[in-house]
């Protein structure tokens, strides 16, 4: 660092007109930052009010680049009238995230709570073997399920989806519930403890509650995980067990993509995500990240 | 109970779950990949082959070669292009205030949008007929006004690139406006009094401080620009020829198309091998906070 000039009392002239033409700079960078910063938002948002405008067209307006048209919501009633049927796949596609998250957070929970709280041999180790997991490419981690899915039956089950997704949805949950966790602060639990409460006690009385805002952000954070899987789904479906985001390959015919159609489903699987993301909107770089920059 | 006992108890069916899920089918697919695995031949896997599994790949297959190119030049480029854009932005949106925390909220959207549906949304927006980028860009450069982005090589690359540069842009601008909040603001400032420029500032006393959560990012990035699958599958499913197929994409093909699962498990676990390379820079930088 240069050393610091002494304080001027007396400005002159010149340096009275740079100080003027200085903050008039100073306002006008501030004006293009705002228009960058309206720029880049709106790029942002591009493609999604462009998926959201044509769910709203009709199949003849969709292929003319219009702004302005009659919005029609017949394309959200044809999506799930045959051959499309996207009811099923809404079905299936819920009730896998669910069935996923509710395994996946009391195991995490536990797991959690335990590297929060004590000291375990090779603790490292195996929160790293966890963290890696995240990193393994799926389509590593298809193949063996691929193959036993087919011998055992599984494939094409709801089942089986489920299985697979708790190989996503676990490490996120594990690390996401710990950092929770650590944030608690233990004086509590130890003075429920010195009053003769088990552990387990203390955790179902004082950790549970605290911890429940972070459970209920990490369940939301494996439900968005889970809906929006692709590729386990690809793999393991066919037709019984399809998922909304596979669902979408429904509505390429033979005479090419149908587009509106394609929104309206796209506003169907997007939606709840938009919404759950918001109300998690603290937490998601987190959870991604596994608490590594906080 | 005691405590010695629960603790492993807790953590026991986290780890048969990742155990299960994770790491047996890790290790299940480098046994397949030393075995002749076909999955239209009845028993599975069939002959053990060694290492010619990884032999084809490396000397008679252009088409994984192919795939390697894909996928490096892709995680280069998008890596990149996602990381200078962010930081950008993160500059842009970090001083605070209404309208730069309302489209901070708006970051999250689009990630609450799949990798499916960009791929979906990007490849309406190119359409040659009635696409919205592709009129755009026609305006704006008219030597691209009748172009069909995705019938090109180079072209249809481009656009796979710019959906997933689209797609990560906003998760690692909150990630390095994360980092940009523990800066200290008056280290910045005392470099102002002293009269340095905004560039200075932003390249003696910013850019070291934000080094680490930097560093941290572009792996994070690099991994999952390596294992793209999504958004490629449904924008040009790896096409046209196979100038979009990343190794993913590749391994994919081989496997469901040709039912070749053993020769597809040995490339899955060639691309394994850098991914353990990331993953343990990765996690060095994640424990030493701790």
């Amino acid at each position: 660092m240069t050393e610091r000039t002494t304080p001027q009392i007396e400005l002159s002239a010149a340096q009275a007109s740079e100080f003027w033409t200085g903050k008039r700079k100073q306002r006008f960078w501030r004006g293009v930052q705002t228009i960058l910063i309206l720029i880049a938002a709106f790029i942002m948002l591009i493609p999604i009010i462009w998926i959201f405008l044509a769910a709203f067209k009709s199949h003849v307006e969709v292929y003319q680049l219009r702004l302005f048209f009659t919005p029609t919501l017949e394309n959200f009633g044809t999506v799930f009238e045959e051959p499309y049927d996207l009811g099923s796949k809404l079905y299936n596609s819920t009730i896998v995230a669910f069935v996923t998250v509710i395994f996946a957070i009391p195991i995490a929970t536990m797991a959690a709570y335990s590297f929060s709280r004590f000291r375990l041999k090779f603790e490292t180790t195996i929160l790293v073997v966890i963290l890696a997991t995240q990193f393994v490419p799926a389509v590593v981690i298809i193949l063996p399920f691929f193959i036993m899915f087919r011998d055992v039956g599984l494939l094409d089950t709801r089942l089986g989806l489920i299985l697979v997704n708790l190989a996503i949805v676990m490490p996120f949950a594990i690390w996401m519930i710990k950092g929770f966790i650590d944030g608690i602060p233990m004086d509590t639990e130890e003075a429920a403890m010195v009053d003769g409460s088990s552990r387990l006690q203390v955790i179902k009385n004082i950790v549970l509650p605290m911890a429940a805002p972070g459970l209920v952000t990490a369940s939301i954070f494996c439900f968005i995980l889970a809906w929006n899987e692709f590729l386990f789904a690809l793999f393991l479906t066919n037709r019984e067990a399809v998922t909304l985001p596979i669902g979408l390959a429904l509505f390429r015919g033979e005479e090419g993509d149908l587009w509106n159609l394609l929104s309206a489903a796209g506003i169907i699987i997007m939606a709840p995500m938009f919404v759950l993301a918001l109300a998690i909107r603290k937490y998601f770089v987190q959870g991604m990240t596994m608490g590594a920059v906080r | 109970m005691r405590d010695q006992t629960l603790k492993y108890l807790l953590v026991l069916p986290a780890v048969l779950v990742v155990f299960a899920t994770a790491v047996w089918p890790l290790i299940e697919s480098l046994r397949f990949s030393f075995y002749q695995g076909r999955t239209d031949r009845g028993d599975f896997p069939q002959n053990w082959l060694g290492f010619e599994n990884y032999e084809w790949a490396f000397l008679y297959e252009p088409a994984f070669w192919n795939s390697v190119y894909v996928t490096a030049l892709y995680t280069i480029i998008t890596v990149a292009l996602t990381t200078l854009f962010a930081l950008g932005l993160a500059m842009l949106l970090a001083p605070g205030g209404k309208l730069r925390s309302g489209v901070q909220t708006l970051l999250i959207l689009p990630f609450a949008m799949s990798p499916a549906l960009i791929g979906v949304s990007f490849r309406f927006m190119f359409n040659p007929e009635f696409g919205l980028f592709d009129a755009f860009f026609g305006v704006v450069f008219p030597p691209l006004a009748d172009v069909s982005w995705l019938a090109d090589p180079d072209l249809a690359f481009a656009v796979i690139v710019m959906a997933d540069v689209w797609g990560w842009i906003p998760f690692l601008t909150l990630v390095l406006i994360g980092g940009l909040a523990s800066v200290p603001q008056d280290t910045i400032e005392a470099a102002q009094v002293d009269g340095a420029s905004g560039w200075r500032v932003f390249k003696d006393v910013t850019l070291p401080q934000l080094m680490p959560v930097l560093a941290v990012v572009i792996i994070l990035k690099a991994i999952f620009s390596l294992k793209t699958f999504d958004q490629v599958f449904m924008l040009t499913n790896g096409g046209p020829g196979t100038a979009t197929q990343t190794l993913s994409h590749y391994i994919y093909i081989t496997s469901t198309r040709y039912g070749q699962v053993g020769y597809a498990a040995s490339v899955a676990w060639l691309m394994v091998i850098p991914m353990m390379v990331l993953t343990y820079f990765y996690a060095k930088f994640v424990f030493k906070k701790d």
